[in-house]
């Protein structure tokens, strides 16, 4: 089993939510607000909706509050089709959202507001990034940490790898092919559906991945014997 | 001390809690409420500061002191900012900030950081020294009276930042406002594993029948908090399935409505043996405790709420919650799969016939209630925050930040 020079080290975040103050009723005022609020907003709405506990049902808070507060489901629908990874820099993202909103609002009659207290909370968040502890030398090693890490660390190298590092990889994927050489499977670890997954299914997939991936190099080397 | 919630809490909390310590080491952390005992903030700070402290962070409790006047106009303050109409006179801020100001004499209020929980000592900023100054409030001000909203707003923007438990009690003030849930500590004596001998002292001692389902609701006699309502749907229920409803509660030294509402109450259950109202002394934790182990369903019926510890206590024991739609509790009520929301007496009515008719749905939500406490709601989280939030306002600027 081929081992790396450059070990993996497992870090993992965990976001301290803050409040921006602001709250939109209605969709006009969400979209306006959307123009004008932090790129560290629109980022947590965005995201950082895959750190949270959720259904697949939505893929971002704006489609959820549409869909669950105003009960506009074509419009939540067409939100969560909105790939924030799909966009060079929060303000294209900010711009689509806008579109979508607008071109919803043209061709519909005046959608009602939300209940009072009910309104769309903008919030941003003040995120903490650390260690585990924890560091990978070969695809075994992987395999154990992979398992036993907590779903913090699988977002942090997952999905706001893809923010962060260059070609919008996750960092798994990347050291498997960059550092092990193990192209094949990093590109299945790529090709696993960030939206259609929680975190937890993310993990189980990586993990399944990578132990089929193992399983088949020791019967290679069990066969060369 | 922290080694104890190893296996307990999730490790990336522990490892981040050790990290902040780390950065925070010897630092003075001072704490500073309205009450030593009864109500939820009292309790997460008796056991807060330990924790802190164990983790080589110089934590501090003070409590200011009042006379009766004084909580008579916190508490109106209180229910003003939870939308209760009151009439509070000059006079009644000018005793508000004289007390305070006493109260600044005779704390040492000197710290690198201050945490100030909810408006009753709010005006002490006014007598800050230095450090990094926070008001947390712990109540629910969705929609405050504006007269009281705007009163307080001039101590507010006073602080370098503040804490809300829920995202819609912040207000629009032009300071950091960060969001953190309470928390419960799985170790106390409230919520640590009890050995069936002691479930059953308890209950026998409370004179509590074991012979049919309990109903519980643990609380302050708060109107907030809906006795009345939680025994008219007891009543509904009792027409289908025969049941017990056991409502407990400590008395606490800031709320002087809390004997009538008691009064009230008891006049309102008269003559229904299977109805269990029980004031217990402060500190009757592991009373509490096995309750909430012995009931078969809990409720939470408030009509307003800050947070409701309540609610993730009994979670933690493995029990589907019915809770009032206010506050906090649909943070840590997920309806229909950890527990129920309700909007109305016949709704928690309802509820309780269907958790008590089926009893998997009912074992399947305890199960998955106490997982999600795990998640969000355990001390160690939110002395993480704490720590996090006095970090942050240190190092201005930043979004993110490396350990």
């Amino acid at each position: 089993m081929t081992s790396a020079a450059t070990p993996f080290e497992f870090k993992q975040c965990v976001t301290i939510l803050k409040s921006t103050g602001k709250k939109a009723k209605d969709l006009r005022k969400l979209s306006d607000l959307i123009s004008s609020v932090s790129d560290e907003s629109i980022f947590h709405h965005t995201y950082q909706y895959f750190l949270k506990e959720h259904v697949l049902e939505y893929t971002n808070d704006f489609a959820h509050w549409v869909g669950e507060s105003l009960e506009e489901r074509s419009l939540a629908e067409q939100l969560s089709n909105v790939d924030p990874y799909g966009f060079g820099t929060i303000g294209d993202l900010r711009d689509e959202l806008r579109n979508v909103i607008m071109a919803y609002l043209e061709g519909s009659p005046e959608p009602r507001e939300a209940r009072p207290g009910d309104e769309f909370y903008f919030n941003e968040t003040a995120t903490l990034v650390f260690p585990v502890g924890i560091w990978a030398r070969n695809l075994a090693e992987f395999l154990m940490a992979i398992k036993l890490i907590e779903t913090g660390s699988i977002y942090y190298h997952f999905y706001e790898a893809r923010v962060r590092v260059e070609d919008k990889a996750d960092d798994f994927s990347k050291w498997i092919a960059e550092t092990l050489g193990e192209k094949e499977l990093a590109m299945h670890i790529r090709s696993i559906d960030p939206f259609m997954h929680n975190v937890e299914e993310i993990q189980k997939h990586i993990a399944d991945a990578v132990e089929e991936w193992v399983k088949r190099d020791m019967e290679r080397m069990v066969q060369v014997l | 001390m922290i080694a104890k919630y190893a296996g307990i809490a999730p490790k990336g909390d522990l490892i981040v809690l050790l990290k902040l310590a780390e950065k925070l080491h010897k630092r003075s952390f001072l704490h500073v409420n309205s009450t030593r005992e009864g109500g939820g903030v009292a309790e997460i700070l008796q056991r807060m500061i330990p924790i802190l402290q164990s983790l080589g962070v110089d934590a501090r409790w003070e409590v200011i002191e009042g006379d009766p006047t004084f909580y008579e106009i916190t508490k109106k303050i209180h229910n003003a900012l939870q939308g209760n109409p009151e009439t509070i006179t000059r006079e009644m801020w000018e005793h508000h900030f004289e007390v305070n100001k006493a109260n600044a004499e005779r704390i040492n209020l000197g710290a690198d950081a201050v945490l100030i929980h909810d408006p009753q000592p709010g005006p002490l900023v006014e007598f800050r020294t230095g450090g990094t100054w926070i008001w947390r409030c712990h109540i629910d001000i969705s929609n405050p009276s504006k007269q009281v909203s705007k009163a307080l707003g001039r101590y507010a923007d006073k602080y370098d930042g503040m804490i809300f438990s829920v995202a819609k009690f912040a207000q629009a003030l032009p300071i950091d406002k960060f969001i953190i849930p309470p928390s419960i500590d799985p170790l106390s004596e409230k919520n640590r594993e009890l050995t069936g001998e002691e479930i059953n002292e308890a209950v026998e001692r409370l004179n509590i029948p074991g012979d049919r389902p309990i109903i519980l609701q643990v609380s302050r006699f708060d109107r907030f908090k809906d006795p009345v309502g939680v025994i008219r749907a007891y009543r509904m229920v009792k027409k289908y399935n025969d049941c017990v409803l056991v409502l407990a509660g400590s008395p606490a030294t800031d709320d002087p409505e809390g004997a009538a509402v008691l009064e009230e109450v008891k006049e309102f259950a008269a003559g229904d043996k299977d109805v269990h109202i029980l004031l217990l002394p402060p500190f009757s934790d592991r009373d509490i405790n096995a309750l909430q182990r012995v009931a078969d369903v809990v409720l939470q019926k408030s009509l307003k709420e800050g947070f409701g510890l309540t609610v993730a206590e009994a979670m933690w024991k493995g029990k589907p919650v019915i809770g009032g739609f206010v506050g906090g509790i649909p943070l840590q009520i997920v309806h229909g799969v950890n527990g129920f929301l309700v909007n109305s007496v016949e709704g928690t009515a309802f509820r309780i016939r269907q958790l008590l008719n089926h009893r998997e749905l009912a074992a399947r939500m305890g199960q998955k209630a106490r997982e999600y406490v795990r998640t969000n709601f355990l001390i160690t989280r939110q002395v993480r925050d704490y720590l996090a939030v006095w970090y942050a306002l240190e190092n201005k600027g930043k979004s993110v930040f490396v350990l």
